[in-house]
Order: C-alpha cells, then structure tokens, then sequence
C-alpha cells in the first residue's frame, strides 16, 4: 500500500453519496476518520457508525449537536425573524456552520490535515461548510471529490432538527407541484386535526423560554425539548411548508420545497411579541440588519466577523423582547390570538380612543405641518416649472 | 345667520361621525359639499346621498374609485410585495391617498377653500389625508374637528354624538354599534378600538366579516394560476371550474372572493403609528394575501438577485412612506418609479392553492425566467465548471483567514 497522506475527516452522513466517498478517500491512501452530526435528523446512528467501520473508517465520531443547534444558531435567527428572500427561513443553511465547527474541532482533535464532505458542487452546502472550516481552521485543507454525485431519484432531501428540504431530480421543473408523498414532516393540512392547538410561547431576550398547550397543560421549558414539542404540533397541523425558487449564492436559481414546523410558529410569535415591545425606530434599523444577517447565512458567512457583529447588534436589539404570545395552530397556518409583556411599550390609555390620556390632538396639527412643508414647496416648484414651460 | 365660511367639501363616509360633522360644519357656517368616495365598501351609497342631502348638503359626489384604486394604488403595492412592519398590507393606507386626490379635485372644481375629514386626532389616516391634501394643492384649508377642541370636547364619546344626532334630525343607526371601529375598502378590512385595545384579548366571536372562518371553509381547496405582466396581474384562472377574470378591478373582485371563501388573509397584530404609539389592529386582506405571495414567486423565477436585494430595500422604504401618508411626495414617486423599472421581467404564470386560511404555491412558468433546469441539474453538468466554486470559495475566504490569523496573533499577544 502507498504511503498515507494523512487523515481527513469525512463529514459523513450514512447515506450513499458519503458512504461511496468514504470508500473513494481510502483508496486514495487516507486514513479516514468519519464524523456524523446528530443535528436531528432520522437516522439509525448506530446501524451508520457500524456502517462506516465496515467501510474502512479508522474512527467513527457520532456527535449530538441538537441541543448547540438550537441554542446557538436556530435561537439568534428566531431573534433576527431570518428570513432569506422572503421566504426561506434558512433550515439548511444554519446547520452547517454547527455541523462544520464540530468537524474542524475534530480534526485538530485528530491531528487531521484535512476535512472531506459530500455536498455537490453546484450548490450552496460546499460553500456554506467550506468557509466555517476555513474561517475556523484556515490551514485545513478539504478534499475535493471528483466522483459523479448519484442521481438524485425522485429527488434529494436534507434534514435536521429544524427542516426537511427537498430538491433536485422531478422538482427541478419548476413548474411542476410536489408530488404525492414528498412530504414527511408535516401533516397534509387537508388531514390535519379539525380543531387548533392553541399555544402560550414565554420569550425572553427574544428567545422562548416556555410553551404551554392551553388545550392540555402540557409546558416544555427547555430549549431543545420546547422547539421538539413545536416541531411536533406544527407538523400535526401541517404547519410550515414553502415551494419556492430561490437565488443560491454560486448564481444559479433553483428550486425547492420545505417543511420547517417549529421554526414557521416561532417566525410569528417573535415577530409579534417584538413589534410588542421593541421601539419603532430600533425595530426598523434592526430590521435592515436582519436582512443583512439573512444573506449573510445563507452564504455560508456565519462564522464570519460581520456576522458575529451583526449576531451582537441583533442580540442587543432583543433586550426589552419579553413577554407572552398566545396563538393558535390550524390547517397549515398559524394565528396570532393576543400578547402580554411587562416590557411593552403598548399604552392602552394613550392610543384609546375612549380617553385622551397623555395626548395633545393640536399636536398631531403642527405634525402634519412639518411634514407638509416639504411637499407643498415641491408642489410650488412643480407649478412654476409648468407654468415656465408653458411660456 | 352669520356670514358664509365659504364651502369646504367634507369627505363623507355616510356613518355617525360624518353625519353630525356635516351638520355642525354647517353650524359653523360653511356651505357643505359631501363627498362620498365608493372605494369598494359595502354601503348603500344611494341612501348616504339622501342622508347627506337631507342634512343639509349643498351637494353630494359620489364617486365610484374603485377602478383606479386597483390599477394606481393596489398594484404598484403588489409590485412592490409592500409590508409594513413584516406584516400589514397597508389596505387603509393605499385607501387615503387615492380618495384624497379626488376630495382635492373636487375643491377645485366647487371653488371650494376647505376640506374636512372625520379621522380621529391619534390616527394615521388624519395625516395621510392631510399630507396628500397639502402634497397636491398647499393652498387647502383643512377643518379636523376631533382635533378641535370646540368639537371634540362635546363629544367625549359616541352617547354624545348619538344625542346630537337626535338632536339635529341625523338618523342614527338601528343596530347597535360593534364594540370596536372599523374601516373597509376593495383591498381589506380593519378593525381597531374599543375592545380590541386590550392587546391580550383575542378577536371577540363575530368580529370577522370578509373572510370565512377557516374551521368552516370548503374541505377541497381552489386552485388557480394568476398571469402576471410587468408585476402585476392581468388574468386569473380558476382551474377547477375555469372561471377567468382579465380586467383589474374584476380579478381583485374574484380572488376576494376565493380567499374569503376559504378564510385567507387574517392577521391581528400590533403596530407602530406615525403619531407615536403602539395600536392593536386586526385586518383581513384576502385578495391582497394571495396577490402577495404569487406576486414574490413570480418575482423570485425571473428577477435577478442583485435586482431583487437593491428592490427589496427600496420596497421596506416604500411601504413605510405609504404607511406614513407620503404617497402623493416627491420620494414616493421616485420609489415607484424605480420598483416599476424592476418589474419589467416579471411575467409568468403561478399556480396556488388556496385552503384553510392559508396560500400555498404549486408550481410556476415564465417565457422570461432565469431560472435555467440544465443549468442547476444535479443530472447533467450544463454550462457549469465545479473547479470553478473551488476559486470562488477560496476568494471568498481569503478575509476570513486573515481575520482569524490576527485573531490568533492578538490571543497570542495577549498570553505573552
């Protein structure tokens, strides 16, 4: 046998794209070391790490991230309302940069040069794990694979704790709906329950805190068992499916369906205990920056100096974000019912229409003065330049 | 009787408000033109005439702007996907400015120096029609009596305003008034005050009037395919019984239709006002909902994504300023502008269905998409070089490492 070039550690999935690399990288004179990433996807762990070793793995490393996916990278998009063009709610792109830190800890753990992967080359994954290794561990270096990627028949899904998504094979015509039977995550709506689950979500510092089940009491205080338990009632209720074409970052456009229960319930609950309690201003800065924040994940920049800064500014922006959002969960959506906090800035008295309160109606004269001011000269000067033009 | 004010046009929306400002205008001395704009709520407007005539109106327009609502204030919201605080689709805030321009025309042609309006003294809408009053003719007058305190102070609250309606021949409404305000137009329907201003409680049973509740709408869903030109619809197709609509007015008549039927389009919410405070509103915006959502598909297919960045931003301004009551303003116009610009490739057709309160999109086509099947197929190789994201990955993380390297260098320094 040749002479080793070393180990690289494989992010390793148990399916068969990394199983065939797997294989590929010994052939090539590495030792290979696989690492798969409990992220909470279904998956027979121990049927794959036996997998692996029979494949010639030196080392099998199965890690439970689940419960640092949640707090450290779903928690600050639950905070931000990330949300890439619009709809995208960024299932696959927040768990990669978790799932790659864990690879780089690994191989330096390992003394491994190199690190492995099996996302295509065409897509947005390769960057997203690439530039958290090198952000991470800039000496590392990856293996690129040339072995034709295996059809994706039907299609091609990813999953984790926080969505499923579907793409490529059948779906790539866009003009064609999902199939029956793609779905798995969620309840089709048109069989879902006939009556709501009607949720209680506690934030604090724009992050829940508690859910509670009006219906049965039930309450889930944990941050990985509460968003578990959301899963469970959005995907009850058919909750959280999207069927879009997005632009992806190596510029291509590309279509894909996903289902992200939990993440689709807490999207209008933190927008609505925020607009609850956070200033108007603030919010709209704020705002912009999660926009910014949005792009920058789906990139793969979160291991990133402007988005650590912006992780910071948004984090800091959460402060006031506290307070209970009542809502109700039927047929594939989600209905915002009331909210409390002890933090709003909501002032019954002053925005009644029953009391004055602290109001000054003549103010709201000289406001719309001011603003006015502006408009009418722009009005002035359109006149004259008419009437200039009309000499 | 005293000497004439002159005549201010009233904008009349027919309700008990209106009416006893029409009649104490008229105790102020003006001569009272009544305005009543059809921008598509449900009202009997031939009655409201002979209301406001028999109060004492020296005239009454009725003007149907249902039509252009659609076409010059709806559809440049649906090119824009206009939200405002990720939520709202401004149905009262487009409303203002398009009966606004009428009420000024209307001035203009009665000779007319004043106009009045009965919104409230803590509102948005008091300054959206103020701004687009004074934005196209500075020269107006405006009479807001809930900010005069010679009219708001007799009226603390609706008793009074009923006792005066008794008082002065106003025919007060039979059924009792909903604990809550409202406004309707074409495009929505809010709902506000009263007891709605606890943020805690949930809409009161009753309280939904333009959608059905979605425990109760149909068990098979509608799906249509809506053809967009230029961002904006121009043909809506039911495909289950092939029912089309092309005009404006009557595809925005029939998705209302739909979306109502199965209960899409319902939000309650909080939101920030322009005059300062936070307001707890309720809103169904049906057709709007589901023009919304086909709208950004349809963009997303064939926009550019650089486009679509530099668009988006301008569309959160543009939502703001219409919110605020800056439509008719020079900046409005130039967002307009360019978002229309933006909309030049955004045509096709969307597929959707419509069910149980929710919009779910199906599938869409386009003779001008970016979107390119060989291109992106995990099946072919099309015109794509994967060395090619080797360079692009390793330039995009060329900052990246240099940040950690003096990371590593500070820490290092820092042990020392």
């Amino acid at each position: 046998m040749a002479q080793s070039k070393g180990t690289v550690v494989l992010a390793y999935s148990g399916g068969l794209d990394t199983s065939c690399i797997l294989v590929w990288l010994k052939e090539q004179g590495y030792d290979v070391v696989a690492y798969l990433a409990n992220i909470g996807q279904k998956e027979d762990f121990e049927a794959a790490r036996k997998k692996a070793l029979a494949l010639g793995a030196k080392k099998v490393y199965i890690e439970d991230v689940s419960r640092e996916f949640v707090e450290q990278f779903i928690w600050p998009a639950v905070q931000a309302n990330a949300l890439y063009e619009d709809r995208y709610l960024l299932g696959t792109a927040l768990a990669r940069p978790c799932i790659a830190r864990r690879l780089v800890e690994i191989a330096q753990r390992e003394g491994a040069q190199h690190v492995a992967h099996g996302a295509t080359g065409k897509g947005n994954d390769q960057v997203r794990f690439e530039l958290s290794c090198y952000a991470l561990c800039p000496k590392i270096k990856k293996h690129g694979i040339p072995v034709p990627v295996t059809p994706k028949t039907p299609w091609s899904m990813d999953e984790n704790l926080m969505h499923i998504s579907y793409e490529a094979g059948i779906l790539e015509n866009p003009k064609n709906q999902a199939p029956p039977g793609l779905y798995t995550k969620t309840c089709d709506p048109a069989n879902s329950p006939d009556t709501p689950d009607v949720l209680e979500i506690q934030f604090e510092r724009g992050v829940p805190v508690k859910v509670t089940n009006t219906g049965d009491g039930a309450t889930r205080s944990s941050a990985l068992e509460l968003f578990v338990y959301l899963n469970d009632i959005a995907g009850k209720h058919g909750v959280g499916r999207i069927d879009i074409v997005e632009n992806r970052f190596v510029g291509m456009k590309s279509r894909g369906i996903y289902e992200t229960p939990a993440g689709t319930i807490l999207y209008h609950a933190h927008l609505d205990i925020e607009a609850f309690t956070m200033d108007r201003e603030v919010r709209k800065i704020k705002q912009g920056l999660s926009l910014k924040f949005s792009e920058l994940v789906y990139n793969g920049f979160w291991h990133s100096p402007e988005c650590e800064f912006l992780r910071e500014c948004i984090g800091h922006s959460q402060e006031p974000v506290e307070g209970t959002v009542r809502l109700s969960v039927f047929k594939g959506h989600v209905y915002i019912l009331g909210r409390e906090s002890p933090r709003s800035l909501y002032n019954e008295e002053l925005v009644s229409m029953n009391v004055q309160g602290d109001y000054e109606p003549a103010d709201a004269t000289g406001f719309i003065n001011i603003n006015s001011l502006r408009l009418k000269e722009y009005h002035r000067l359109q006149s004259k330049v008419t009437v200039k033009q009309d000499e």
